[in-house]
C-alpha cells in the first residue's frame, strides 16, 4: 500500500529529509516550549505546595492573586489573631509562619527572596534541609534580637544601621537552593551583592524549597520595610481536626484578612501567566504551520515533477481516490517520520535547556507528545490536500503526449 | 455483450485543439470498428491524429463529438470515474516510451498495475519469465536495457488480461531485434489469448504482424488494406 509513496520519498531523499526535518523541528519545539512554559510554572507551584502549611493569609485590601504580592501588609497583631483562631471552641491553627516576600537581584537575575525566622525555615523547605557544609542563618536569633532592640528603642537620632553592623550580627546571611547555586556558581562562603548589601551564602538547600533564596526575617523587614513586625504573608498550618473551608470562612469574617488554600497558588500562577501559555501556543502553531507549508511545497513540487507518473497511474485506471491516497500516504509518511524524530528529540532538547539554564524546568509530558503527534497527522493531511488535488486533475492524454 | 462482433466501435469522432484561428481539427468524423480478437494496425503520416485517436479510444481524452462503444457500453457521457473503471477493467496500454514508474522495480511496476485493478500479484513471476525479463525484475527501469523495458511495459499492459490492448508506436524506440521480439509477444498475446490489439505505427514492416491494417489521413480512416 505504501510502496509507491515510500519509493518516491526515498527517490527524492533531500527534499523528503528536509520536509521531515521541518516537521521534526516543529514537533520538538511544540513539546519543548509547552513543557518549558508549563514546567517552569508548575515547578514554582510545586515548590509552594511543598510548604508544610495549609493556608496562606494575606491582607483583604490587596490583590486576590497573591503571586503579585510583596511588602509588609500584615503585622504581629494579624499573626497573633490567626494563631488564636478558633472554630467554635476548638483551636484551629497549629502554627503560623510569617514571611516577608520581596523580589531582588541575585547574581544578575531577579528572584523572590523570603525573609523567615530561622526556626520556621524547615517548614518552607519541602523535604530538604541545609546541605552538609552549610548552616541555617542567624541560628541563635542574635540578629533578630539586636535589630528589634535597635529599631524599637526610643531615640532622638535617626536609627542608622550600617552594613558592617548588620553583617557582624549575622543579618546578611543567605540560604539559596541548589538550582540557583548551580546556575550562578555560588557556594557556601561566597559573597553575593544583593539589595545593595553584600550577603554571605551560609547554606544550600535542595531544589524544591518554597523560593530560591531565604534571608532572616528581621533583615528582610529592616531592608525592605524599614521596621520590625511586618509581614507579607502568613503561612498557616491547621490542626488535624480543623476544616479548611471553615477556617477560610472564619478568616473572611475578619474583613481585614483573607485566606486561600496553599493549593490555590497553582491556579493563581496560571491566571497571572496564562498569557505566556497563549504566547507559547501561538508560537507553536506558527511553527507547525510553517513546517506544514514546507511539506505542502515539497509535495507540490514532487507532484509537479511526477505529472507523468501520475498520468501513467491514471492511464492504468487509477481512480482519483487512489491518487489522493498515494499523495496522502506520502505526506503522512513524511510527517510521521518527522513527528517521531521530533518526539524522540524533545527529552534531549528539554535536558539541554535545563543544562544551559538550570533555573528553568522543562516538563516533557506524554500528553504533549500525543498532542504534537495528532497535530502532525492533521497538519500532514491538510498539507496534502492541494498537491493531491493537482495530482488528481492531471490531464492524462496531454501529459503522456509530451514525449 | 459477448455476442457483439465488435468490441470497439468509434462513430463520427471529432476532436480539435486550441481555439479561434489557431483551432486545429485533428479528428474529422472518424469511424472505426474493431472485431473481438482482432489485431488492428492503424497507419498514417505524422500528425494525422493517430495518437489522439488512441487516447480517445483508451478513454484518456474525450472527443468533441461522436461516440465510442466499448464491449457494448456507450461511453458517451461517462464521468471520469466511469472512464477510469473501464480503463482498469478492459484496457491495457503500451506506449512508445514505455512509461514505467521509474522509482519502482520491474516487479513492483506490475504489482502496482494489478493493485490498481484490485488484483493480487500472484502469477507476476510467471509473466515476467514469459516476457524474458524475470532476471531483471528486481531492478529499476533505468537499470534495464531498452528492450527489457519495453517487454516489461507489455507485461504490465497484459498482466490483468485486458480485453483490449492499445499500443502507441510500441517499437518506435527499439532496434530491429528488440522490435521483432516485441511484435512476436504482441502477436502471441493476440493469437493465444485472443487479446484484441489496436496498434499505432507508421512502419509497414511493423504493421505486417497485424491481421488488419487501416490508414488515417486528415483525421479520418481512409480505407482498409488499400
Amino acid at each position: 500500500m505504501v510502496r509507491l509513496p515510500l519509493a518516491n520519498i526515498l527517490h527524492h531523499k533531500v527534499p523528503s529529509a528536509l520536509s521531515a526535518l521541518g516537521v521534526a523541528i516543529g514537533v520538538c519545539m511544540m513539546i519543548t516550549l509547552a513543557g518549558l512554559a508549563r514546567g517552569s510554572l508548575g515547578e514554582v507551584a510545586d515548590r509552594w505546595e511543598a510548604v508544610d502549611a495549609d493556608l496562606i493569609i494575606y491582607p483583604s485590601n490587596w490583590s486576590d492573586n497573591i503571586t503579585t504580592i510583596s511588602g509588609g501588609g500584615m503585622s504581629d497583631k494579624d499573626a497573633e489573631k490567626i494563631k488564636n483562631l478558633a472554630i467554635g471552641d476548638n483551636a484551629a491553627v497549629e502554627y503560623v509562619v510569617p514571611i516577608y516576600l520581596h523580589r531582588i537581584s541575585i547574581a544578575g537575575a531577579e528572584h523572590n527572596v523570603v525573609g523567615v525566622r530561622p526556626g520556621d525555615l524547615p517548614r518552607l523547605l519541602g523535604k530538604g534541609g541545609v546541605a552538609d557544609g552549610g548552616r541555617v542563618f542567624d541560628p541563635d536569633n542574635t540578629c533578630a534580637r539586636w535589630l528589634e532592640k535597635k529599631l524599637t528603642t526610643p531615640s532622638e537620632k535617626v536609627v542608622d544601621i550600617s552594613e558592617a553592623d548588620l553583617a557582624s550580627h549575622g543579618g546578611l546571611e543567605m540560604i539559596i537552593d541548589s538550582r540557583l547555586a548551580r546556575a550562578s556558581g555560588l557556594k557556601v562562603g561566597d559573597k553575593v551583592y544583593s539589595a545593595a548589601r553584600n550577603f554571605t551564602i551560609v547554606g544550600i538547600v535542595p531544589a524544591g524549597a518554597m523560593v530560591r533564596a531565604f534571608i532572616p526575617l528581621a533583615t528582610a523587614e529592616h531592608l525592605f520595610y524599614g521596621g520590625t513586625g511586618r509581614y507579607t504573608l502568613l503561612m498557616v498550618k491547621l490542626r488535624r481536626d480543623a476544616r479548611l473551608g471553615a477556617v477560610i470562612e472564619a478568616v473572611r469574617k475578619d474583613k481585614t484578612l483573607k485566606a486561600v488554600s496553599v493549593n490555590d497558588y497553582r491556579g493563581m500562577l496560571e491566571d497571572r501567566f496564562g498569557i505566556m501559555y497563549l504566547f507559547v501556543d501561538t508560537v507553536n502553531t506558527i511553527t507547525l504551520i510553517v513546517a506544514f507549508l514546507f511539506i505542502l511545497v515539497t509535495l507540490y513540487t514532487m507532484v509537479i515533477q511526477r505529472r507523468r507518473e501520475i498520468a501513467i497511474l491514471r492511464s492504468m485506471g487509477a481512480s482519483r481516490r487512489f491518487i489522493l491516497r498515494e499523495v496522502l500516504a506520502e505526506s503522512l509518511i513524511l510527517t510521521s517520520a518527522g513527528a517521531a524524530i521530533g518526539i524522540a528529540l524533545s527529552p534531549a532538547a528539554g535536558a539541554a535547556i535545563e543544562a544551559a539554564r538550570p533555573l528553568l524546568t522543562v516538563q516533557i509530558t506524554a500528553q504533549w507528545m500525543l498532542t504534537a503527534a495528532a497535530a502532525a497527522v492533521v497538519g500532514g493531511s491538510l498539507a496534502a490536500i492541494y498537491p493531491a488535488w493537482r495530482a488528481m486533475n492531471v490531464d492524462v492524454a496531454e501529459t503522456l503526449s509530451l514525449e | 455483450m459477448e455476442g457483439d462482433e465488435y468490441i470497439l466501435k468509434a462513430t463520427d469522432l471529432h476532436k480539435s485543439f486550441g481555439g479561434g484561428a489557431a483551432r486545429e481539427h485533428v479528428l474529422r468524423g472518424l469511424d472505426l470498428r474493431v472485431r473481438r480478437g482482432e489485431f488492428l494496425a492503424v497507419m498514417g503520416p505524422s500528425g494525422c491524429g493517430k495518437s489522439t485517436l488512441l487516447h480517445i479510444l483508451g478513454l484518456m481524452a474525450g472527443p468533441n463529438e461522436g461516440t465510442i462503444i466499448i464491449d457494448g457500453l456507450d461511453t458517451t457521457g461517462l464521468g471520469e470515474r466511469g472512464r477510469a473503471e473501464l480503463r482498469r477493467e478492459k484496457i491495457g496500454f503500451v506506449f512508445q516510451r514505455f512509461n514505467l514508474i521509474s522509482v519502482l522495480s520491474g516487479y513492483d511496476n506490475i504489482a502496482l498495475s494489478l493493485r490498481i485493478r484490485g488484483l493480487d500479484s500472484g502469477g507476476t513471476d510467471e509473466l515476467l519469465r514469459a516476457m524474458g525479463v524475470a532476471d531483471v525484475a528486481r531492478k529499476k527501469p533505468s537499470q534495464m536495457s531498452i528492450g527489457q523495458q519495453q517487454r516489461l511495459a507489455v507485461a504490465r499492459a497484459i498482466a490483468h488480461k485486458p480485453d483490449i490492448l492499445l499500443a502507441d508506436e510500441p517499437t518506435g524506440s527499439l532496434d530491429s531485434d528488440n522490435a521483432q521480439t516485441l511484435l512476436e509477444l504482441l502477436a502471441s498475446a493476440n493469437r493465444q489469448d485472443g487479446q484484441t490489439i489496436v496498434m499505432i505505427t507508421h512502419s509497414p514492416a511493423v504493421a505486417e504482424v497485424a491481421t488488419r491494417v487501416v490508414y488515417m489521413k486528415d483525421g479520418r480512416i481512409l480505407d482498409e488494406n488499400p
